[in-house]
């Protein structure tokens, strides 16, 4: 096949992320042999010097999905933006022959530069590929809190397995107030009934954010001893803990219901109307 | 009389004349120089702004982890385009969103168009009572379409749908609009950026305003991109594009914005109940808000971003006759001045950084002074050269003030526009607008000043209430 060149080779680099984003397998393989043939690669090669961070971003991207040029997008994770970088860490974050874990993790300087959500996809890839190495990192002093924590999040996403572990980070409690609320619901999501301490524990919190994912996470793990807890907080002072408690009480079943019919006919003004508008809505649903 | 006396009281007339000329002079500098900055802010801005990955990207890597976002859209006496308005928001790009409509108290068919068309019917639903609005009639929602919630409410007025709206959502972030804006399909997934990349910092993203007119509208979205034929139409393109791509990206930048426009905003919804909510009783609840997150963010001592992303695009119909356009107009100017004079602790007060510096110093100059010396100038300065108390150099400076640097500061915002964004694909409409730059400072500003001026009279006179904005309705194909 022949080489393209001007505009024939641009509309061939433009069109080969497009085409791959819509083609799987063999054919996805052939088609990314042919942008090969036509000098895609090289023409991207030369983007990822470009001044601009749009074209930057776009020739990594694009790049990541050929075999050989692993290498150009790892020299991206030095990049001057951090939208470069991180992008360069997805990119790469799946792929057998891209750099280990914690040198992504170094090198995007998590917690300091980058805060992104993003950081979550890009672990919960990682633990995809390499998962022991990702585990390491939660028991490594040097990875920062925030990495620490999208690494509990996507260990959550992944399933139980990583249930125990989490609930014993959870139990010791993240020294950031805003990442406790986080580990809780990374704990809910996993479901499973180690966390119940912990769960426990957050429903007595101060804080109320995470008095409401100590709630989500009871009702999602479907911890029904919490019935009785979960009831009191239906008179919190704060609605999205009276809300997330009814919706857990509503997880529950049979003994959260009765929790909230007791509520709906008790005295207290918050948990009352809390009650009897959550009753009907599950009704009407 | 005494010739002693005469001149004495000429050369008293000519330094007073000169006096008033200094001072609207200055006045014009200060704001022109404070215009030339922020374009310098804004071309910095958009030449060092993040790379936006195309839309299927921007999905694939956002699709697990973007916030939800509750849109309130609030109706009063839509009952012409509601339903196409809803479908449309339906159709939005973005993979974890509800579409909470509240009807205002309207008097025409919204509500029923609502529930016929969508098959919804009466429901419970469990509501903060965090901030304060008129009583809520009832909730309508169907099973088939979960997203779709609709809250009928007593009459309150926008701001009072808004906050109604805030109570019903479950989302971390709300993204409020005015029902008949069309936002282009990947709005949500490219203004909630920042707060996925700044989930700590960011509280509030305001994204850019285009106006339909002339455009056509295919099932709820833009398919033909066109300029209006009408001159109001065409002289606020350019208006609009110089407080997007201008002044809110540059204030952006400086971390000063100090409003978000009602049509399109997206906002963490637990600082805006922090804040009480939307103000009642006043027409600018849009900017009051804004300015209400930096106040409590500022006292908290919290670091915090509020950001205009020059990028999301939201359509509105803007007026094209002059009475609904002035009173548009006088009702902006009321807003303004409404809350400046709430807010005037802040103004240049260094406790509140560049909010209260550069902030409120862009309100003052440009809003609360500005249309007054202005049109002291138009008045005074012809008359005292005519009169001979002012010689031809102070005449010549005005309108080089007046006219030259503000036909300067229209073109250099076109030409940022053509350089970054280019969004006028034709040659032929660039023209068009480069003219309407020059010619809308003969009569059109000094048009546009008048209204200011009739608002500056409607807020001394604490006058309140909104007047009517007459919509034709989009050119549908």
């Amino acid at each position: 096949m022949e080489r393209a060149r001007g505009v024939e080779a641009q509309v061939a680099t433009r069109l080969t992320i497009e085409l791959a984003e819509l083609m799987r397998g063999s054919d996805r393989a052939r088609m990314l042999a042919a942008a090969d043939a036509l000098g895609v690669p090289e023409l991207l090669k030369k983007q990822t010097c470009s001044r601009s961070a749009q074209d930057r971003l776009f020739a990594l991207e694009t790049l990541a999905l050929f075999a050989n040029y692993t290498d150009v997008v790892e020299r991206a994770l030095e990049d001057r933006s951090p939208d470069i970088r991180l992008g360069a860490a997805l990119a790469l974050a799946s792929r057998e022959d891209g750099p280990n874990p914690i040198d992504i993790v170094r090198k995007l300087r998590i917690g300091e530069v980058e805060n992104s959500l993003l950081l979550v996809s890009l672990m919960s890839d990682l633990a995809e590929r390499d998962p022991v190495a990702v585990h390491a990192m939660l028991f490594e002093d040097s990875v920062p809190e925030p990495a620490k924590v999208a690494i509990i999040d996507a260990l959550a996403d992944r399933g139980h397995t990583h249930a125990p572990l989490l609930a014993s980070i959870a139990k010791e409690g993240a020294s950031d107030p805003e990442l406790r609320p986080r580990i809780l619901r990374a704990l809910g999501r996993t479901a499973h009934p180690s966390g119940a301490a912990a769960i426990e524990a957050g429903l007595a919190s101060e804080d109320w954010r995470v008095r409401t994912a100590a709630a989500e996470a009871a009702g999602r793990t479907a911890l029904s001893q919490l019935a009785g807890k979960l009831g009191m907080l239906l008179s919190d002072g704060q609605w999205w803990v009276r809300f997330r408690s009814g919706e857990a009480l509503l997880r529950l079943g049979k003994p959260g219901l009765g929790v909230l019919q007791r509520a709906a006919e008790g005295p207290e003004g918050h948990a009352r109307k809390a009650a009897i508008a959550l009753l009907a809505e599950r009704a009407a649903a | 009389m005494n010739p002693d006396l005469l001149d004495a009281a000429h050369a008293w007339m000519s330094a007073g004349a000169e006096a008033i000329a200094l001072v609207v002079i200055a006045t014009g500098l200060m704001q022109t120089g404070f215009y030339l900055i922020q374009l310098i802010y804004a071309a910095f801005a958009l030449a060092t702004r993040p790379p936006v990955p195309r839309s299927g990207t921007l999905w694939r890597r956002y699709s697990e982890q973007a916030p939800g976002i509750s849109v309130l859209a609030p109706a009063f006496n839509e009952e012409l385009s509601i339903v196409e308005s809803v479908r449309s928001l339906l159709a939005l790009q973005y993979p974890d969103f509800e579409v909470i409509v509240i009807n205002d108290g309207s008097r025409d068919q919204t509500l029923p168009r609502l529930v016929e068309n969508f098959g919804l019917r009466e429901v419970a639903r469990y509501v903060d009572e965090g901030v304060e609005h008129a009583p809520i009639r009832g909730f309508y929602a169907s099973s088939d379409i979960p997203r779709l919630l609709v809250v009928d409410k007593e009459n309150g007025g926008k701001a009072d749908a808004l906050n109604a709206g805030i109570n019903c959502c479950r989302s971390s972030l709300f993204c409020a609009i005015d029902a008949d804006s069309i936002l282009e399909s990947d709005a949500l997934l490219r203004v909630v950026r920042p707060f996925i990349d700044e989930p700590q910092l960011a509280i509030a993203a305001g994204g850019t305003i285009r106006i339909a007119n002339g455009c056509k509208v295919d099932a709820g979205r833009i398919s033909e991109i066109h300029l209006p034929t009408n001159f109001l139409a065409l002289v606020q393109i350019m208006e609009y594009l110089r407080a997007f791509l201008m002044a809110r990206l540059a204030l952006g930048k400086m971390q000063a914005l100090t409003v978000i426009s009602g049509a399109f905003g997206l906002f963490k919804r637990q600082r805006v109940v922090e804040v009480g909510g939307y103000s009642h009783g006043t027409v600018g609840e849009d900017m009051e808000l804004v300015i209400k997150l930096h106040r409590h963010m500022r006292d908290l001592g919290l670091d915090y971003r509020i950001h205009f992303i020059a990028e999301p695009v939201c359509w509105t119909e803007c007026p094209d006759d002059v009475r609904v356009l002035s009173r548009q107009r006088a009702r902006w100017q009321r807003g303004a001045l409404e809350c400046f004079v709430k807010h005037k602790d802040m103004a240049l007060n260094p406790r509140y950084g560049r909010i209260g510096i550069v902030g409120f110093g862009q309100i003052l100059l440009v809003d609360v002074v500005g249309p007054l010396v202005e049109v002291l100038g138009y008045i005074l300065v012809p008359l005292l050269w005519g009169l001979g108390f002012l010689a031809l150099p102070w005449l010549l400076a005005f309108l080089a003030v007046t006219f030259t640097l503000g036909v300067f500061v229209s073109i250099a915002t076109l030409v940022l526009e053509e350089i970054q964004l280019r969004r006028f694909t034709k040659a032929r409409e660039l023209a068009a607008l480069a003219l309407v730059a020059v010619v809308e400072n003969f009569g059109y500003r000094q048009l546009s000043n008048y209204w200011r001026l009739q608002g500056w009279w409607q807020f001394l006179r604490k006058q309140q209430g909104w007047g009517t904005m007459t919509r034709k309705g989009f050119r549908t194909s």
